[in-house]
């Protein structure tokens, strides 16, 4: 079971509390009407599906209802960033990772 | 026999003798004592063979005494209720237990499949795959069903309560052994708070019948003074009785716990405990060994014995023989010898050299065998005997018991349930977990050690790194070595097909061979082709032997082989602890209509539609649903109906970009509604599909409600809001679900304005100044009040809104009427019929997961729209554009019913199989109209105008025409009133 301290409330939830989004950094296109088919259904269905460390939105839904991002390893479930949303993930060194 | 046990000894181990239990097995009386559990007692009483083998129905005996053991289920019912299959070692004997075979007809004893074969010419290897295919599987179902299975719910409801906990503690001590006990005492002043989880009822593990004095003591009594020295320190706890099932990611553990009564298990608690450190010290089971009729009633595992004898005074027989591959068997011997049993032999795999207690089973006089292979049991109902090859020759020996002892299977379960890697270890002959799970250490049996001393050792060190401290020094123990290493052999000189590797599921030696011979030669082949560890006992006994004789026969080497995955539950738990309290009314909480109260006065019919909602309405004039429905509809066509609309969504969206928020949402331009003005449309996602429809209010400048459906207001104000938070983050707007905050009333009906004038508002309602599609707000009698007009029926209608605290009421207020009369109270069934009648849709029923705005005939709205909204782009990719697509369509019958869900046929089929072009998603017979009505998803629908189709619902077919989808007033003349 996922544990993730909401970075709004600043509670310690379990997955049962939260609601997983998907990917994090998807780019709606800033005006679909010019998007060609193949840019807007990549945005719609195309996700790397990361085995390893993955950007990720998640929501806060039964506690402030605020969402948020998180960096998540989807094999081991360690998560090395919890981030409001309008924050930019930091890079991670590889050094980093294989300490991980 | 007497009552208290054949087998049961005078003296010695430790159950209470003064404490008599009665129970039954299988209907006949019996009797144990406080400490048995139901395995020692059957035993005791001289219980033979216990229960029937899977496919070929061979008798059965008790190999183990717990979990592991692949032959002793039984159900039991307890004065709190029936279990329908268990094993036996796993329940402790309690009073007035009813106890029966779950397998054998008609009794374990005598069963009637084995007599007539049932099963020997088809039930080899591979044979689900061979032989249960279509057709072949539906005739032999019947046989085969009857034949197996392992008891059966009896459809009684259990009095056992369940109940779900939360835990979390810094660290959990898997198993209350020496091992788990050692690391619990190394935590004792750490400070961190300890759960230590033991399955038995009592702790002490392999201490309640190994012979072994720790720091001076009985390691019984070392092992009950810890127990005392965890449960006197603050912050640790140890569970008996409690089985830790499954271990899952970031150290979540499922736990289960029976509180056990006198007369049964009274209750379990699932607890669900999040542990930061884990020391795993769940031990190991013994390994039988392979040799020729290894399956007989009789032959039990070397340590089971040893238990039998020290913890539950029980002699299982008479006359033992001791066949074992390391120096543990032969502490079986001495213990049965001291219990009175005469030792016939023992025979030993090993050569002279290996043994190390011959010196004293030469004291003792036991004569052994050394190098010594089992080639044929001599036993009918019971073990009588055995036929021995030697180095020297053959010999016989007479025998009512055989002890085997093959070597120990480390219990690794829940390391492997969080993906650590099982290791075959070719010194140990074991498999272990080389590297635990993060925040893990383990110790004792799991590890692979057999050595008490280093056991306790181990666990220190675990202990002291668990609290960054200093190990404390290891006790001084004196105990009887178990040593050597129990290589797995394949027996020769037998046929492979009378020798057992799983005994529940009847896998032989030779199914092993067939396997190979058609290259099932993957571990996780195997298992599937010859069921090999699929039963109940989840292989525990079988699958090391299995895949040893797998790697032999493959010529590999075990390690090279593998072995199968462990999955979640470690051992079966309970469906109604997993349950807890969640069954019957308490599965979910029921929502209901803040004016529930009149509706159950005025009789209405409830059903659940995510709400309690009066489906229909008792009446005298109405005591079944179809009159009531026909005479509620007609209410509303031709006078005036009352609906409680409470559970409509209501959602406010406010703040100065509230408009230009909200046009991002809908198909309309939602941002061009004027304050007073209501408008419909839909929502799609951004794959262009409709999300949901409903209509939208302007109540003033900034200050908009929308109205998701019925069951749709939370996920409709999440999404608004995900949006709002995620993508649009700087729009000034807040969006508030107060869906529950407002009773929504509906009058309709030709008079409805008559009875929105009861309420005396305070602003004109004349048709020239409030007209439809119109908001209004003001007050009554001092309180809030909103009225829309809309219409969902198709009559004129007011929705009525006030505080939901006000609901009964405004509703009871309504209900009064004028001086022309009451209106008449409507269900859900007539407000969905009336709104099929004028072609409106019902989202979810005329939608589903492919139907965008173009195919219920909003394509024209969607061309006016000039700017963005979600899901516009997708509704000129190719597949939205495509003409096959199905459209909404009305229906009208020629011949029979239109029954929603029935297949619209291709054109000129007359019944399935043949390819089917749509299907009915509403359908019913109208009493405006005199005639059946539907709507219905059908291909190219919109150019199929005229054309008459066939439809196909439950074995029936019928006739109709497409039309459409407005049956009644389509020039809205009504709605103008
Ligand atoms: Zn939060």
């Amino acid at each position: 079971m996922i544990l993730l301290r909401c970075p709004y409330c600043r509670e310690m939830r379990s997955e049962a509390e939260l609601t997983w989004g998907g990917e994090a950094g998807i780019m709606r296109p800033a005006d679909p009407a010019i998007a060609s088919d193949t840019e807007w259904t990549e945005y719609l269905f195309m996700r790397t599906n990361t085995k390893g460390w993955l950007q990720e939105q998640w929501c806060c839904s039964a506690g402030c209802g605020q969402w948020f991002k998180v960096e998540r390893h989807t094999v081991s479930h360690q998560i090395r960033q919890i981030l409001r949303f309008d924050e930019a993930f930091s890079d991670v060194t590889i050094a980093q990772e294989g300490a991980a | 026999m007497s009552l208290t046990g054949s087998k049961r000894r005078a003296s010695g181990g430790h159950i209470d003798r003064s404490r008599p239990i009665s129970f039954t097995w299988n209907g006949k009386k019996m009797q144990g004592f406080e400490g048995d559990s139901l395995a020692s007692a059957l035993i005791a009483n001289g219980v033979g063979i216990v229960g029937r083998s899977f496919k070929y129905h061979r008798p059965r005996g008790f190999m183990a005494l717990g979990a592991e053991d692949p032959n002793a289920m039984v159900s039991v019912r307890d004065a709190h209720g029936y279990t329908p299959s268990i094993r036996a070692g796993q329940m402790p004997l309690a009073e007035g237990m009813e106890v029966r075979s779950v397998t054998g007809w008609p009794s374990a004893s005598f069963d009637i499949g084995a007599l007539a074969g049932l099963g020997k010419p088809f039930f080899g290897a591979g044979f689900y795959y061979k032989t249960m295919m279509w057709p072949n599987w539906s005739w032999f179902e019947p046989i085969v069903r009857r034949a197996t299975g392992f008891g059966r719910p009896d459809g009684s409801k259990e009095s056992r309560a369940a109940q779900h906990q939360y835990q979390a503690v810094d660290v959990l001590v898997v198993g209350a052994g020496p091992a788990g006990l050692a690391a619990a005492q190394g935590l004792i002043g750490s400070g961190l708070s300890v759960l230590v989880a033991e399955q038995e009822q009592r702790p002490g593990g392999s201490l309640l019948w190994e012979e072994a004095e720790i720091d001076g003591k009985p390691g019984i009594a070392w092992a009950q003074d810890i127990a005392k020295e965890i449960k006197a320190t603050p912050g640790m706890q140890i569970l008996t009785s409690t089985l830790v099932a499954a271990a899952y990611d970031t150290n979540i553990f499922t736990l289960v716990q029976s509180v056990i009564d006198a007369r049964g298990i009274a209750a379990e608690r699932h607890i669900t405990l999040h542990a930061k450190q884990v020391i795993l010290a769940s031990g190991a089971v013994e390994r039988p060994l392979l040799f020729a009729d290894n399956d007989r009633p009789g032959v039990m595992l070397a340590g089971a014995v040893r238990r039998l004898i020290r913890d539950y005074g029980v002699a299982p027989c008479k006359q033992l023989v001791v066949k074992t591959s390391n120096d543990s068997g032969w502490l079986t011997a001495f213990a049965a010898q001291d219990a009175g049993i005469k030792v016939v032999a023992i025979l030993d795999t090993r050569p002279r050299a290996e043994a190390v207690h011959l010196a004293q089973a030469e004291a003792l006089g036991i004569p052994v065998v050394f190098e010594a292979a089992i080639t044929a049991m001599k036993a009918g109902r019971q073990l009588r005997g055995l036929t021995v090859s030697t180095p020297s020759g053959v010999r016989k020996f007479a025998c009512d018991g055989l002890a085997v002892a093959g070597g120990w299977t480390p219990l690794i379960h829940l390391a492997c349930h969080r993906g650590a890697k099982p290791v075959w270890n070719d010194a140990l002959q074991m498999f272990t977990v080389p590297e635990l799970p993060q925040g893990w250490q383990a110790s004792g049996g799991v590890t692979g050690c057999t050595s008490l001393t280093e056991a306790l050792g181990q666990s220190l060190q675990a202990a002291a790194k668990s609290s960054q401290r200093q190990a404390k020094a290891t006790p001084l123990v004196k105990a009887p070595a178990f040593g050597g290493v129990s290589l797995i052999r394949r027996p020769s000189g037998v046929p492979a097909n009378k020798v057992w590797i799983d005994h529940q599921n009847d896998v032989k030696l030779s199914d092993v061979e067939i396997a190979v011979r058609e290259n099932y030669v993957s571990v996780e082949h195997l298992k599937r082709y010859t069921t090999l560890g699929m039963g109940t006992d989840q292989g525990r006994t079988s699958n090391v032997n299995g895949l040893a004789m797998l790697a032999h026969l493959t010529g590999r080497e075990i390690s090279e082989v593998g072995i199968t995955t462990f999955r979640p539950m470690v051992s079966a738990i309970r469906m109604g602890t997993i349950a807890g309290g969640h069954e019957g009314d308490l599965i979910a909480p029921r929502r209901y209509l803040p004016a529930d109260a009149v509706h159950r006065r005025l009789g209405a019919d409830f059903e659940d539609f995510g709400w309690q909602r009066p489906d229909w309405y008792h009446r005298p004039d109405a005591s079944d649903r179809d009159t009531a429905v026909a005479l509620e509809m007609a209410a509303v066509r031709s006078d005036v109906g009352i609906f409680d609309g409470s559970s409509l969504g209501k959602v406010e969206v406010t703040g100065p970009d509230a408009a230009a928020f909200l046009a991002r949402f809908y198909v309309s331009d939602m941002a061009t509604l004027k304050p007073g003005s209501v408008r419909y449309s839909v929502m799609l996602n951004e794959e262009g599909v409709i999300y949901d429809d409903g209509v939208v209010a302007c109540l003033g400048p900034n200050h908009y409600l929308a109205g998701p459906t019925s069951g749709h207001a939370e996920a409709v104000a999440a999404h608004f809001e995900r949006w709002r938070q995620t993508e649009w983050p700087s729009s000034r707007v807040a969006v508030g679900n107060v869906t529950s905050n407002w009773c929504s009333i509906a009058v309709a009906g030709p008079r409805a304005r008559h009875i929105l004038a009861v309420l005396n508002p305070d602003f004109d309602i004349s048709p020239a100044a409030f007209k439809h599609m119109q908001v209004r707000e003001g007050s009554w009698q001092g309180i809030p009040l909103r009225v829309a007009r809309v219409s969902f029926t198709g009559e004129l209608q007011f929705e009525i809104s006030v505080p939901s605290r006000y609901a009964e009421a405004l509703y009871e207020t309504l209900l009064k009427g004028d001086a022309a009369g009451a209106p008449r109270a409507i269900g859900m069934e007539a407000w969905l019929r009336l709104r099929l009648e004028k072609g409106y849709i019902h989202l979810g029923s005329d939608t589903n997961g492919r139907t965008g705005p173009t195919e219920v005939g909003m394509a024209a709205l969607v061309a006016k729209r000039q700017d963005d909204f979600i899901g516009k782009r997708s509704l000129t990719l190719p597949f939205a554009l495509s003409d096959e697509r199905e459209q909404l369509v009305g229906l009208v019958a020629v011949s029979g019913k239109i029954e929603a869900g029935a297949r619209v046929l291709a054109p000129g089929c007359t019944a399935p199989p043949c390819k089917t072009e749509g299907y009915v998603t509403s359908g019913c017979d109208s009493p405006t109209l005199g005639h059946p009505i539907g709507l219905a998803l059908i291909e190219r629908g919109f150019a199929r105008q005229g054309e008459e189709v066939t439809l196909y619902s439950n074995g029936r077919t019928s006739r109709a025409r497409i039309t459409s989808p407005v049956f009644y007033d389509p020039e809205n003349e009504r709605l103008r009133q």
